[in-house]
């Protein structure tokens, strides 16, 4: 038989989780965490027109290789590019009003695009596109925007608002006196609360970061894909990024609901929270543990290259420290946010209702 | 037959309670031994009796004394919320929750199973007659049934301890009759039912006891008849809004108690002064059984206003014990 707490937390998640998905307040969660997938499902669409693209002109200029393409140098005439690579698939002519003329065409093998631009009949410039994507450069995107759009902001400022509004939501609603009310303890009250948070937080953010992954498998090619979830452990890589994205909203939740029950203003808690989880990287070794980004960028499974001339704010976020093993920094983390919200359970013992100065 | 309950076990005690907000006081030095029946907390707007309430049921905390309600106390919720019912002036709701979904959501968060919190709500809903309008949206209640609705909410587990925070507010003729009768039937049973307001004459009819309250302190206590006399020496102002105040004011004068009455300003309703609010309140539920559309009826501060001064300068009304 359950004992009667457990029915306790369940009849509370029945109430929260309804609120903390559909509060209609919270709608730019789901934005958020829309953003990233519609970056990769842009840059997929992208990449489908530019391979499309390429595939008719191949068919319209039969014949054209790679090596013939290739062998296109700056220089050579109209005639001597035509008499290599045929007629072009596609071609323009623009005279200027000086009496220059400029010339325009393009070839394609179907992987590779030469747009070649002809001065006055002489090739002037040469420009190449490929149909596939780059692997290892596409896999350091996907963990730059992971990191620092997605984890950074997108999960930091949706925890911050479902788990503030779990208390402090309902204190400026003057609604929290119904649950006060009640035969439940406080402290079960806010593992009910904190529980039906990280239910909307977590289905929410791990769902867009498992559309997020399929899209950027789908936009490979066939050799690439195969490539990235055979040899480079693409799964492995989904299975981290959707434990990250669980963690974090652990983490960041037990730091809200936290900051819901100790302070009134959430801005200045949103702002103390982000200015000391950016510069995690530059703090003392000590410090550096006691906050959520240092764990959750030691568990990311690809590292992010420092590259010089980097603006300085973003050299900030990117500073690479001396990450954690996963299994401590897993623990680091169910410990820190453990501790958080058993801090708030003591501390709800001596909440008061008193909805007019609270406000 | 089991044994009765020790005094202490009976009894909702204040033991030198007080009460600050920073440096503004709330209440101060408050010693109470309130016996079962009806308790009324009467006193002005501000004179500290929803203060006295929320702390009784653990919504505040005293900065000095301590509190037990029949040997209970919030720091036990569990044992504390199924025997005290709290039925507060917060007029806010969860979003989206029909009046059923209030209070059976309520009912479980004690950790009953669902047939036993449907049959309690449905229950409660039916004594305040809310049943109709139970599946709307409580957004869409008037004032009235958003009182009852929280009526329902408090008397939904049966509890030993009925406290309420000027629960006649809003409530039309007929259904302050229910109500009051609700009540009775609570103290009946010999349960606490406490009950502020801040219209004398309201308590008049349903109290046992009062406690007279002023700025934060008890000014008087004690049952009741003390302060009746000195009621119907002042005639109480009463505001009737209603669809036709013109036809309302020609009826009212069947009454021989009604000494007084003038269509309001706005024309939506009618100001009059009576002796005996008893038998004015009677008279009303006539009225509204016979074609005028009454939407409330409540008394107007200034008077109120004004026998307050006058029972607190006089020493507290008659019979009531100075403390």
């Amino acid at each position: 038989m359950n004992p009667v707490w457990l029915k306790q937390i369940s009849a509370v998640l029945r109430l929260e989780i309804k609120k903390s998905f559909f509060a209609r307040r919270g709608l730019w969660i789901y934005f958020l965490a829309l953003i990233p997938v519609l970056i990769w499902g842009g840059h997929w669409m992208v990449m489908r027109y530019k391979a499309e693209r390429m595939h008719t002109h191949a068919q319209a200029s039969p014949g054209v290789t790679r090596e013939k393409l290739l062998s296109i140098k700056q220089g050579m005439t109209t005639a001597e590019v035509e008499a290599i690579l045929g007629h072009p698939a596609s071609s323009r002519t623009v005279t200027r009003r000086n009496g220059t003329e400029f010339k325009y065409w393009t070839y394609s093998d179907g992987t590779t695009t030469r747009n070649i631009t002809f001065r006055d009949g002489a090739v002037q410039r040469l420009n190449t596109e490929h149909a596939a994507c780059d692997l290892q450069e596409d896999t350091v995107i996907f963990a730059g925007i992971f990191q620092f759009f997605y984890l950074r902001l997108a999960i930091f400022f949706g925890c911050m608002f479902v788990f503030m509004n779990l208390f402090r939501g309902e204190i400026l609603d003057r609604s929290l006196h119904y649950y006060f009310l009640a035969p439940i303890r406080r402290d079960v009250l806010v593992v009910g609360k904190y529980l039906a948070g990280l239910v909307a937080t977590t289905v929410i953010f791990c769902l867009s970061t498992i559309a997020q992954w399929t899209i950027f498998v789908l936009h490979f090619d066939p050799i690439n894909r195969d490539a990235y979830l055979q040899q480079n452990n693409g799964f492995s890589h989904l299975l981290s990024y959707v434990g990250v994205t669980a963690l974090a909203c652990l983490g960041y939740g037990s730091v809200f609901l936290a900051a819901g029950i100790l302070i009134r203003n959430p801005l200045i808690t949103a702002a103390t929270v982000l200015i000391w989880e950016s510069i995690n990287g530059i703090l003392p070794a000590a410090l550096r543990q006691i906050s959520v980004i240092y764990y959750l960028k030691s568990l990311c499974p690809v590292e992010i290259p420092m590259q010089q001339g980097v603006p300085p704010p973003v050299a900030l976020l990117a500073v690479n420290v001396d990450n954690a093993p996963p299994i401590v920094a897993v623990l680091g983390l169910l410990a820190l946010s453990a501790a958080v919200v058993f801090i708030s359970t003591r501390r709800i013992k001596r909440m008061e209702i008193n909805y007019s100065t609270d406000n | 037959m089991a044994a009765p309950p020790p005094i202490e076990k009976s009894l909702i005690q204040l033991n030198d309670v007080s009460k600050f907000y920073g440096e503004v006081l709330g209440v101060n030095k408050i010693n109470l031994a309130i016996p079962p029946g009806i308790t009324s907390l009467v006193g002005p707007n501000g004179s500290g009796k929803t203060t006295l309430m929320n702390l009784i049921t653990g919504l505040l905390q005293p900065t000095r004394g301590s509190i037990e309600v029949c040997g209970m106390t919030p720091e036990d919720p569990e044992t504390f919320f199924r025997n005290v019912g709290y039925c507060t002036q917060f007029d806010s709701y969860p979003k989206g929750f029909t009046g059923y979904d209030f209070v059976y959501s309520f009912l479980r968060l004690f950790g009953w199973d669902h047939a036993e919190c449907e049959q309690r709500a449905w229950r409660a809903i039916d004594r305040v007659n809310l049943r109709e309008a139970a599946s709307r949206k409580i957004a869409g209640y008037s004032k009235g049934m958003r009182q009852r609705i929280r009526l329902a909410q408090a008397i939904s587990h049966d509890p030993r301890v009925l406290i309420l925070d000027e629960p006649l507010n809003g409530l039309d003729p007929l259904v302050r009759a229910e109500t009051i009768a609700l009540f009775r039937e609570f103290s009946g049973e010999g349960r606490h039912v406490i009950i502020s307001s801040h219209v004398l004459h309201e308590v008049d009819i349903i109290s046992d006891q009062v406690i007279l309250m002023s700025s934060g302190y008890i000014v008087a206590e004690g049952q009741i008849k003390g302060v009746r006399s000195e009621i119907e020496e002042h005639p109480m102002q009463v505001l009737i809004r209603c669809d036709r105040p013109q036809a309302l004011a020609s009826r009212i004068f069947e009454s021989n108690n009604v000494v007084e009455a003038k269509v309001h300003g706005d024309g939506g309703g009618l100001l009059i002064k009576t002796r005996n609010a008893d038998e004015f309140y009677l008279m009303m539920n006539r009225i509204a059984m016979n074609g005028i559309m009454v939407e409330t009826v409540a008394p107007v501060d200034d008077d109120v206003q004004s026998l307050y001064e006058y029972l607190i300068d006089d020493g507290g009304g008659g019979g009531g014990s100075k403390s």
